[in-house]
């Protein structure tokens, strides 16, 4: 019997899921529950394990291609010879790439006519995920953009970054569009050409009124040269999830607040500053429920402990561990389960579990001197995020509070920031 | 209102077109002391007399031909063919007599004559007795062709076959004999020639007839669970067609599947289909398709004889192909 093994859906923002690398060879046997293979997904880098014993057979999706969530990336067999069979070792990456059709679109011809190379960046190389794979930018068309193309000169094939000309002259999508897509995308202004195809690598109305409701794609054409590469998946996320935040309506308040008690106090009970402003934080959103919770279509929602999301920097991009129950754990507890969170990040093993939902956030860019103050966005689900400047000449630093206004009003934020203030001013609380 | 049985209301249907007008009689084969194949026409022998409800010979180019002479004198003839397939030694009197004569006679003579038989494929009665042949009729000017798919269309189509002064013929089919549905004898009948949406849906049309309507609805409610919605038209005529429903629903819809029982190749679907893209091409999303027989005589085998005709699962895998969506596991 032959079963095929899908890209798993790992976390509700999953859309396509990079595999990084895969563990087994087409006809090796596998064990239920062993890591076949490792996928990159929104924010971490997980194991994609068997669900049966059996041996693996091809096709092998490829590595370092976005692949729809729930799509075939392999097949388990009874035995050895039909893995095999399965799979001639030649057609993969085609057959494979098959099974990606929100790879394929307006770039269908063969692939060594695709304007697309693989490079591995040195500065990323460096990433503190431990995952070099996971560093490989693919250089290839994202979707709703228009690029120039031009066949390659035989130099540029696969191991050199494509160089778009300039003035190159616009594709003509080789898809087919159906005449209602026509007619939809003339009403709406739009051309075919500028529409990615769909599964079946034609133009259909549900194309067309996805490019409409999309944002307008970058024109490129008449800038400087460029070349195009594909972003780390945590990188894509960051971006799709600060989309997604832009329709909070919020707003922000600041203060000024010397931060030198709360660093003294911190260091008399070794604990780091992050963890004793989270407490801080976790304290004062305790006190008042509505920066606990959040607003959705459905109602209020109000949360039972307060969790308190990090920004943390990487190096290659931003992610967010959360601290939860941040308010009432003991501290020694707190300092540990965050040692642990540090770890994974290091490792790029953070599982949705450990960097999502969060009822606060807090960014803290108080190791650069020069910053004054900032503010920060707030997260999809949470109410509010705290920024946390360096501070300035008179040793005072600058809190700015980006609150959600749907649940949070000016007095709130400003009674907020008061409270906080207190505990940061004067913290004998903090034992 | 009750639920009767598809021949029963066929026989209600011919039993008030006898009582309502001493110019309607019915011949055929085995209508008179039979009751006819299908029960059509039990009880009116005994209820109207042997010239009212006529046995003849095994001879259906000359009763056909009786009828058209009938129609041309002024009464009403019902001939019932017993099966499409016999309908083929009548030709001469359906195609050059009753289609042509209200033309060549520049309407002198008009044509009131209904033609009943049942078509389509029943259960291993061979190739020669499983044709569906309606394309055949539908390429001849001057027929109507009404295709009841329930028991209250045949009702109301049989009656207004009747009442007609043009030739209809009456297709029936011969699985839909037993199918039970309600008949409301009372109600206001739609046109004959007109087209009804037996289920509406936003995501594709299905266009269908006979029993093929049915299985179309069966399938609908499997892509509904899906999260498909198919609208699903029954023409109930082949000639002529109820175009404006059909172009309403796909300029809708912006997508067409049409699935018929006959042969693909120049059948039902194929005028459904040039004509449909002449009138919507610039609102279609996708191009037409057809779920329809095999080009091939019924094979005797009942595993090849129903894979010979569209299945539930065909028309799931097209309409989920029209619509671009991965195919289920199967």
């Amino acid at each position: 019997m032959k079963q095929a093994i899908l890209m798993p859906v790992l976390s509700d923002t999953m859309q396509t899921g990079r595999l990084t690398r895969w563990n087994k060879s087409v006809g090796d046997p596998v064990h239920k529950g062993e890591a076949i293979a490792e996928v990159e997904t929104d924010k971490a880098i997980l194991d994609v394990e068997a669900f049966a014993d059996g041996f693996l057979a091809g096709p092998l999706a490829p590595v370092d291609e976005d692949i729809p969530v729930r799509q075939p990336i392999a097949y388990l067999v009874d035995n050895r010879e039909a893995a095999l069979a399965a799979d001639d070792g030649t057609a993969t990456a085609e057959k494979a790439s098959e099974a990606a059709p929100a790879k394929t679109g307006a770039n269908q011809a063969p692939a060594d006519t695709t304007p697309r190379a693989t490079q591995v960046s040195a500065s990323q190389a460096t990433v503190p995920t431990g995952k070099e794979d996971a560093s490989v930018p693919v250089s290839s068309p994202p979707a709703g953009t228009q690029i120039p193309t031009s066949p390659p000169s035989p130099s540029a094939k696969r191991n050199a970054p494509t160089t778009v000309p300039t003035a190159g002259n616009l594709p003509r999508s080789a898809a087919g569009a159906s005449p209602y897509a026509r007619a939809l995308a003339q009403d709406l202004g739009l051309t075919i050409e500028e529409i990615q195809p769909g599964a079946d690598g034609q133009i259909h109305a549900s194309e067309v009124l996805a490019a409409a409701l999309a944002p307008r794609p970058v024109d490129l054409r008449y800038g400087p040269p460029y070349q195009i590469s594909k972003p780390s998946a945590l990188r894509e996320a960051v971006a799709r999830n600060m989309i997604a935040a832009a329709a909070t309506p919020s707003f922000r308040i600041s203060t000024r607040v010397d931060l030198s008690p709360l660093h003294e106090q911190g260091k008399r009970l070794r604990l780091s500053f992050t963890l004793a402003l989270t407490r801080a934080c976790a304290l004062t959103v305790a006190e008042d429920p509505w920066f606990n919770g959040v607003w959705t279509p459905t109602g209020w929602v109000s949360r039972s402990r307060v969790d308190v999301g990090i920004a943390v920097d990487t190096g290659a991009g931003l992610i967010t561990p959360v601290l939860r129950d941040a308010a009432s754990r003991p501290l020694a507890e707190l300092a540990e389960y965050w040692r642990i969170l540090l770890g994974k990040v290091k490792t790029g093993r953070l599982a949705p579990e450990d960097y999502q939902g969060a009822s606060f956030y807090v960014s803290n860019l108080g190791i650069f001197a020069e910053v004054e103050e900032f503010d920060a966005i707030v997260p999809v689900g949470a109410s509010a995020i705290l920024a946390v400047a360096a501070p300035a000449s008179d040793g005072r630093t600058q809190l700015t509070l980006t609150c959600d206004h749907r649940g949070i009003f000016g007095a709130d934020a400003a009674r907020f920031l008061q409270r906080l203030t207190q505990r940061l001013k004067d913290p004998a609380w903090l034992q | 209102m009750s639920e009767i049985l598809y021949w029963q209301a066929l026989n209600q249907a011919l039993d008030a077109e006898l009582a309502a007008d001493d110019a309607v009689f019915t011949l055929g084969e085995d209508v008179g002391l039979y009751g006819g194949t299908y029960r059509v026409s039990e009880g009116l022998m005994a209820k109207y007399g042997e010239w009212r409800v006529r046995d003849t010979p095994i001879s259906e180019n000359s009763f056909t031909g009786l009828g058209v002479s009938a129609a041309m004198l002024g009464l009403r003839p019902v001939v019932e063919i017993m099966t499409i397939n016999f309908a083929l030694f009548a030709m001469d009197s359906i195609v050059n007599m009753a289609a042509k004569i209200p033309f060549m006679s520049g309407g002198q003579f008009t044509m009131p004559l209904t033609i009943r038989m049942p078509g389509g494929i029943a259960r291993q009665l061979g190739a020669q007795h499983s044709q569906r042949l309606e394309s055949m009729f539908m390429n001849v000017p001057g027929l109507r062709i009404a295709v009841p798919s329930t028991p209250q269309d045949a009702y109301w189509q049989l009656r207004q076959a009747i009442r007609s002064d043009d030739p209809v013929i009456v297709l029936e089919h011969e699985l839909l004999y037993f199918s039970k549905g309600e008949v409301d004898t009372h109600a206001s009948a739609p046109p004959l020639h007109q087209a009804l949406i037996r289920r509406s849906g936003r995501d594709l049309t299905c266009i269908s007839y006979s029993r093929m309507v049915p299985l179309a609805l069966e399938a609908a409610q499997a892509l509904h669970a899906e999260g498909v919605e198919m609208e699903v038209i029954d023409l109930r005529s082949l000639s002529p067609i109820d175009w404006a429903t059909c172009v309403e629903s796909v300029l809708r819809t912006h997508r067409c599947l049409i699935v018929e029982e006959d042969c693909r190749f120049a059948g039902v679907g194929a005028e459904l289909a040039a004509e449909l893209q002449e009138r919507c091409f610039y609102q279609l999303d996708a191009p037409i398709q057809r779920v329809a027989g095999l080009d091939l005589p019924t094979p005797f085998n009942a595993t090849l004889e129903a894979a010979s005709i569209p299945r539930q699962e065909d028309i799931l895998k097209a309409a989920r192909a029209l619509l671009n969506l991965p195919q289920g596991e199967s």
